[in-house]
C-alpha cells in the first residue's frame, strides 16, 4: 500500500533524494539551504517556482549569451535569386532557435538549447517535467523535421504540463509537431472514407490508456474518425525562409484547426505551407460510437474543436483505467519501478481524487511518505539526459559565475550534442525519438553500448575534455577543481572521496572499491597539489562511471 | 477439432517436417538473375545468425501480392489504389504469388533458390499493437516471461563467464529478444574507438582502465539485489570485457575493411529512391559493420540488426517502394559481400543466413494513402544452406478476422525452433524447453 500522506520533517538525505527526481539535484550547500524550510512549504514552491530562488530573471537574460560555440556561416545558394552570405555568429551567443531562425532546423542546437535550460533554470522542476512529458507523449524530429515546431511542443509541457491532463491531452493533440508525426494531418475520412489509425491507436495505448487497458479495436476506429481533419494552418509569418536560400522555407509555428471545408482565413496557408482559400474537407461528419457512447463529433460545444468531446471521453468515461496507466508512468519516473499492483491503484485513486490536476497529483506523490520511503531512494536507474545535466550541474560554475566569466563558463552543449558523446549514443536522443512510445526507463536505459559512451561523457564532465569547432578549442564542460569542486582544500584522500560522493551522490558504493581506487590514485602521501587536483578528476571520472553512478 | 494451428504446435520433438506446409517450397520460378537454382550446401559448422527486425510492421501483402487465384479479387478490391496489380511489378513465384522487384535483389536471390518466404507467419490471439506484438515475437515461448528466444539461447549456450561477443547487436539498443535470464547480448553501433575515453591512452598516469573494473566487475561480485545496480554493473563489465579483445586493434577499432560490392546509400549505387535521391542506408550500414566484424575475426555467432520505417499509415505508395529497396538492396548487397570474406571457418556466404521478422502485416483494406495495423506477417530467411520457396499457406483474404485482418498460417515459434535446432545446433529437445513447447519445423532447412 502507497502511503500518501505528506512528511512533515525531512533530512538532508531527504532533501538530496527529492532534488535528484524532481529536478537535476541539489549541491550540498543549496540542499541544506533547502532542509530548513518545512517539506510541504519547500516542496509547494519547488513545483510552483514560486520564490526568490527560482526567480528566473537572471536564467532569462543568460540565455541571450548561452551558446558558446561560434556559428558557421551560411553561403548564399548561387541560384536561389535573393539569396545572400548568413554571416557567422560569434560565441556568445543566444541559441539560434527563434522563430527568425527557424530556417536552420538544427536538432542539435535544439538539443543543447534545452539541454542548457537543464542545467541553469532555477525552476527546475519546469525541466524535469519537459522530460518526464516528452517521454510520455515522445515525438520526432526525423519525421516532424522541425526543430521549431519540436520546441513548440516542449513549451508545451512547460505551459500545461502542470494543469488537467485531459487539457493536456487534448493540447498535445492539437499539437503541430505531434499532428504530424502521427499522421493527424493525413486523417482523411469525409464520407466513407477509410481513416488513418495511426494517432488514434497511440492516443489511447501510449497517451492516456495502456495497451489493451479499456478499449477495443473498433474504438481505435471510431476515434480516428472524430479526430479525422485535425490539423493546422499558418500564417505568412509562420513560414521562414532562409535567407541564404529564400525558395526554401520552414513552419515556424502553427495554428491548430479542424480541416472541414471552411475557410482558412484568417491564415493562409495550408501545414504544407501550400496557398489557400479554404481548407480540404477531410473531417468526418455525423456520429460515432465510442466506449459504448454515442457521440456527435460535427456540432461542437464548450469551445471545444470537432471531435474533441471524443478525444476528452477519455478521461471521461474511461478515468480508471487513464488514472492507472498515469500511475504507472508517475511511478517509473519519480518513484521506483518495483511498485506494487495496489501502490499504482492508490496512486490511481489519489489521480481521479484530483480531477486528474496534474499540480495537485505531482505534489501529493512527491510530498507522500511513499516517496521518501528508503527502498526508494538510489532506486532507479538514471536517463542519460538527467545523468549528465546533473554532473554538469554539479561540476561546472553556476549561472551567477558562469555568465560573469569571460570565455562564458557555460559547457559547449551543441559540440557535447554533436560529436563529443551524443545523447543518442546515451540511449536518449532528445527531441527526436525513435518511435511513439519513447525510451524505456529504469534498468532499460543501460546495456554495453550506453555504458560505452557513458564513459565517454564522463570523461567530458571529469576530464576537462576539449574539442575544436571553426578554429576554436572549447571545453566541453569547463570546470575548475580548486573553485568549483574543492574551495576549501581536501586534507586527506577520503576528504576527497568524500567531497566528490557529496556533490554527484551516486548509490553506495562498496567500501572494498572505494578504497582500491584511494589506493591506486594516492599510493603515497597526499599533498592537495597540481597532480592531486588532476586525481581528483580522475576519481570523479570512477564515480561516474560506476554500477552506483548510475542510480538516483 | 484439431485446427492447422493446432497441428503445427503440436508437431513431434523430433523435428518432423511439415510436409503439408511445404507444399509451395521448391517453387523456384523467380524470373530475376540469370544463375539457376542451386541446390543448398549442408549447414555449415560453424552457422552465424543475422537477424534482420523490419520494425513497425510491414505490408508484406504489398511485397509478395497475389497475382492469381481467388486471393487476386480481394486483393485488388481492397487495394484499389497501393495495390501491385501490374505483373511487370513482380515475378511470380508460383502458387498465385508474386514477388515486387522493388524488394531489390530478392528476385535474383530467390532464382538461385537461397530464399524460404513464410507468409502468413504470425500468432493466435495476435496483438495490434507495434510494441505488444514486438514483445511477444521477442520473447518467442508459449508462455512468455520476460526473457527473449536468444536470450534465453544465450543462457544455454554460452559460457557463463565468457563468450562476451558470441550475441551481439549492432543497434544502440538491447531489444527484448536478446536478454536472458542470467546472460544478454552485446551492443557494438560503431566499430571505431572502441576503447575508453582517449584520456586513459594519452599518457596520463590514472592507472587505467583497472579501476573501472573495480567498479563493474567487484560491483558484479559484491552481493547487491538492485536490478539498476546490477543492469549497470553488467553492462559495464561486458563492455569492458568486449573492448579487451584482440580484435580490437590500436584505439580500439576494428581492421578496416572495404566492402567488394556497392551497398543502398553508397555514392554509385545502381537503384535510387521512387521519388529520387539515395536510399536509406541504416540497415546497410549494419551489415557493413557486421561483415567488418566477421571479416576481423570475431567469435559472434548471432548479430541482430534492424531497418524501421514501415509504419506505412500514410504516404505509402513512396515510402514503402523506398523501403522495400533499402532492405532487398541491403540483403543482397550484404549476401554478396559475405563471398569476399574468409575466415578460419570457412567463406562468410557460406555460414551466414539472415533471418527477418517484422511485428505483424497490415490491414488489408487501404486506407486514405496507407494502411493500418494488421496481423500475420511475412518472415523470410537467406542463405545458401536454404531451401528456397515457399513455405506455410498463404492467408486466405477472403476469410479474414472481425477487424479485416488475416488469420495467421504458421506459428512464429516454428521458425524459431528450426532455427534453434537446424542452424544453431540445439538439441530438439533444448529447443523445446526454450520456446517452452514444441513447434513444428520448417522444412526450409
Amino acid at each position: 500500500m502507497a502511503n500518501l500522506s505528506a512528511i512533515s520533517t525531512w533530512t538532508l538525505a531527504d532533501v538530496q533524494h527529492f532534488a535528484r527526481r524532481a529536478g537535476f539535484g541539489l549541491n550540498p550547500t543549496d540542499a541544506a539551504a533547502l532542509q530548513i524550510q518545512a517539506p510541504g512549504t519547500a516542496i509547494d514552491a519547488w513545483i510552483d517556482g514560486t520564490g526568490p530562488v527560482y526567480d528566473p530573471t537572471a536564467f532569462t537574460a543568460a540565455l541571450a549569451t548561452a551558446d558558446v560555440v561560434t556559428e558557421s556561416q551560411v553561403n548564399a545558394s548561387t541560384t536561389d535569386p535573393g539569396a545572400v552570405n548568413v554571416a557567422a555568429v560569434p560565441g556568445p551567443h543566444a541559441f539560434l532557435v527563434d522563430t527568425a531562425n527557424a530556417w536552420r532546423n538544427n536538432l542539435n542546437t535544439a538539443q543543447a538549447y534545452l539541454a542548457w535550460r537543464m542545467q541553469h533554470n532555477p525552476h527546475a522542476f519546469e525541466e524535469r517535467m519537459v522530460l518526464f512529458w516528452h517521454n510520455l507523449f515522445a515525438t520526432g524530429w526525423h519525421k516532424v523535421n522541425n526543430a521549431a515546431l519540436m520546441l513548440k511542443q516542449i513549451q508545451l509541457f512547460r505551459s500545461q504540463g502542470l494543469g488537467r491532463f485531459d487539457d493536456l491531452l487534448v493540447a498535445v493533440s492539437k499539437d503541430p509537431a505531434m499532428c504530424i508525426w502521427l499522421d493527424s494531418v493525413l486523417n482523411n475520412a469525409p464520407g466513407t472514407s477509410i481513416p488513418n489509425e495511426n494517432y488514434a491507436r497511440e492516443a489511447m495505448e501510449l497517451y492516456s490508456l495502456g495497451a489493451d487497458n479499456g478499449y477495443s479495436q473498433a474504438d481505435i476506429t471510431q476515434l480516428a474518425l472524430a479526430l479525422s481533419g485535425w490539423s493546422f494552418t499558418l500564417a505568412e509569418a509562420d513560414y521562414v525562409p532562409n535567407p541564404a536560400s529564400p525558395s526554401q522555407r520552414t513552419v515556424a509555428d502553427g495554428h491548430f484547426r479542424v480541416y472541414d471545408g471552411s475557410a482558412i482565413a484568417p491564415d493562409t496557408r495550408a501545414w504544407y505551407g501550400g496557398t489557400r482559400t479554404t481548407l480540404q474537407n477531410m473531417h468526418r461528419t455525423g456520429t460515432i460510437s465510442l466506449f459504448g457512447q454515442t457521440l456527435d463529433i460535427t456540432t461542437t460545444a464548450n469551445g471545444w474543436a470537432k471531435g474533441e468531446n471524443a478525444l476528452r471521453s477519455i478521461v471521461t468515461v474511461k478515468g480508471a483505467n487513464c488514472a492507472k496507466f498515469l500511475a504507472e508512468r508517475l511511478l517509473i519516473h519519480f518513484v521506483t519501478a518495483a511498485f506494487t499492483t495496489q501502490d499504482r491503484d492508490d496512486v490511481a485513486t489519489m489521480i481521479q481524487a484530483s480531477g486528474f490536476d496534474l499540480r495537485v497529483v505531482l505534489k501529493t506523490l512527491l510530498k507522500s511518505q511513499y516517496f521518501f520511503d528508503s527502498a526508494h531512494r538510489f532506486a532507479l536507474a538514471e536517463g542519460p539526459v538527467s545523468w549528465t545535466v546533473r554532473a554538469a550541474r554539479m561540476l561546472c560554475p553556476p549561472l551567477t559565475v558562469a555568465a560573469g566569466q569571460t570565455p562564458k563558463g557555460y559547457p559547449a552543449w551543441r559540440l557535447v550534442t554533436n560529436n563529443a558523446t551524443t545523447f543518442d549514443q546515451m540511449g536518449m536522443k532528445l527531441l527526436d525519438a525513435g518511435g511513439p512510445n519513447g525510451w524505456k526507463e529504469h534498468t532499460g536505459w543501460l546495456n554495453s553500448n550506453n555504458m560505452r559512451y557513458r564513459t565517454k561523457a564522463a570523461a567530458a564532465l571529469a576530464l576537462a575534455e576539449t574539442r575544436s569547432s571553426n578554429g576554436t578549442t572549447y571545453a566541453l564542460f569547463p570546470t575548475s577543481v580548486t573553485a568549483d569542486w574543492f574551495p576549501t582544500a581536501p586534507a586527506s584522500t577520503q576528504a576527497v572521496y568524500d567531497r566528490l560522493v557529496a556533490l554527484l551522490q551516486p548509490g553506495p558504493i562498496p567500501t572494498a572499491v572505494g578504497t582500491a581506487w584511494l589506493a591506486a590514485l594516492w599510493p603515497t602521501s597526499f599533498v592537495w597539489d597540481a597532480a592531486s587536483q588532476t586525481k581528483a578528476r580522475e576519481l570523479a571520472f570512477l564515480i561516474l562511471c560506476s554500477p552506483a553512478g548510475q542510480l538516483y | 477439432m484439431t485446427t492447422r494451428r493446432d497441428f503445427i504446435q503440436t508437431l513431434g520433438a523430433t523435428g518432423a517436417a511439415l510436409a503439408g506446409l511445404s507444399a509451395c517450397g521448391g517453387s523456384k520460378s523467380g524470373s530475376g538473375g540469370g544463375t539457376p537454382v542451386q541446390p543448398p550446401i549442408p549447414v555449415p559448422s560453424a552457422p552465424i545468425l543475422v537477424v534482420v527486425n523490419i520494425d513497425g510492421g510491414y505490408d508484406w501483402l504489398n511485397i509478395l501480392p497475389p497475382n492469381a487465384g481467388a486471393n487476386l479479387g480481394v486483393y485488388q478490391s481492397k487495394r484499389a489504389n497501393l495495390g501491385i496489380l501490374d505483373s511487370a511489378q513482380m515475378s511470380d513465384l508460383g502458387g498465385g504469388v508474386g514477388l515486387n522487384i522493388d524488394l531489390t535483389g530478392m528476385d535474383a536471390l530467390n532464382a538461385q533458390g537461397r530464399v524460404a518466404w513464410i507468409p502468413g507467419i504470425g500468432m493466435p490471439n495476435p496483438n495490434l499493437s507495434h510494441f505488444t506484438a514486438g514483445d511477444i515475437w521477442g520473447q518467442g515461448s508459449a508462455t512468455p516471461g520476460g526473457t527473449g528466444w536468444l536470450g534465453r539461447f544465450a543462457d544455454t549456450a554460452f559460457n557463463p563467464t565468457g563468450d562476451v561477443l558470441r550475441g551481439l547487436t549492432v543497434t544502440s539498443d538491447l531489444p527484448l529478444m536478446l536478454k536472458g535470464a542470467n546472460r544478454s547480448f552485446l551492443s557494438i553501433s560503431s566499430a571505431g574507438g572502441y576503447v575508453f575515453p582517449a584520456y586513459l591512452f594519452s599518457g596520463n598516469t590514472m592507472p587505467d582502465a583497472a579501476l573501472i573494473e573495480s567498479g563493474w566487475g567487484t560491483a558484479l561480485s559484491a552481493a547487491s539485489t538492485d536490478p539498476g545496480y546490477l543492469a549497470a554493473a553488467q553492462a559495464g563489465k561486458l563492455f569492458y570485457d568486449a573492448q579487451n579483445n584482440p580484435a580490437f586493434g590500436a584505439g580500439g577499432s576494428l581492421l578496416a575493411r572495404t566492402p567488394s560490392v556497392l551497398y543502398p546509400g553508397d555514392a554509385g549505387y545502381p537503384v535510387t529512391r521512387l521519388d529520387t535521391g539515395t536510399l536509406n542506408g541504416g540497415l546497410s550500414r549494419q551489415f557493413k559493420l557486421i561483415a567488418q566484424m566477421i571479416a576481423a575475426g570475431l567469435p559472434s555467432q548471432v548479430y541482430f540488426s534492424r531497418l524501421g520505417g514501415w509504419d506505412t499509415h500514410s504516404n505509402q505508395a513512396v515510402d514503402h517502394p523506398n523501403l522495400q529497396r533499402a532492405l532487398g538492396g541491403s540483403i543482397k548487397a550484404f549476401y554478396d559481400d559475405l563471398a569476399s570474406i574468409t575466415t578460419t571457418s570457412g567463406i562468410a556466404q557460406d555460414r551466414v543466413m539472415i533471418m527477418t521478422y517484422s511485428e505483424f502485416g497490415r490491414r488489408v483494406q487501404e486506407n486514405n494513402g496507407g494502411t493500418d495495423h494488421g496481423t500475420a506477417s511475412l518472415s523470410f530467411c537467406v542463405g545458401k544452406a536454404v531451401k528456397g520457396g515457399l513455405y506455410g499457406s498463404y492467408p486466405d483474404l477472403a476469410n479474414l478476422d472481425g477487424n479485416g485482418n488475416m488469420r495467421f498460417t504458421t506459428d512464429f515459434r516454428s521458425l524459431y525452433a528450426t532455427v534453434l535446432e537446424r542452424w544453431l545446433g540445439q538439441p530438439a529437445a533444448t529447443t523445446n524447453s526454450l520456446l517452452g513447447s514444441t513447434y513444428g519445423r520448417l522444412n526450409f532447412l
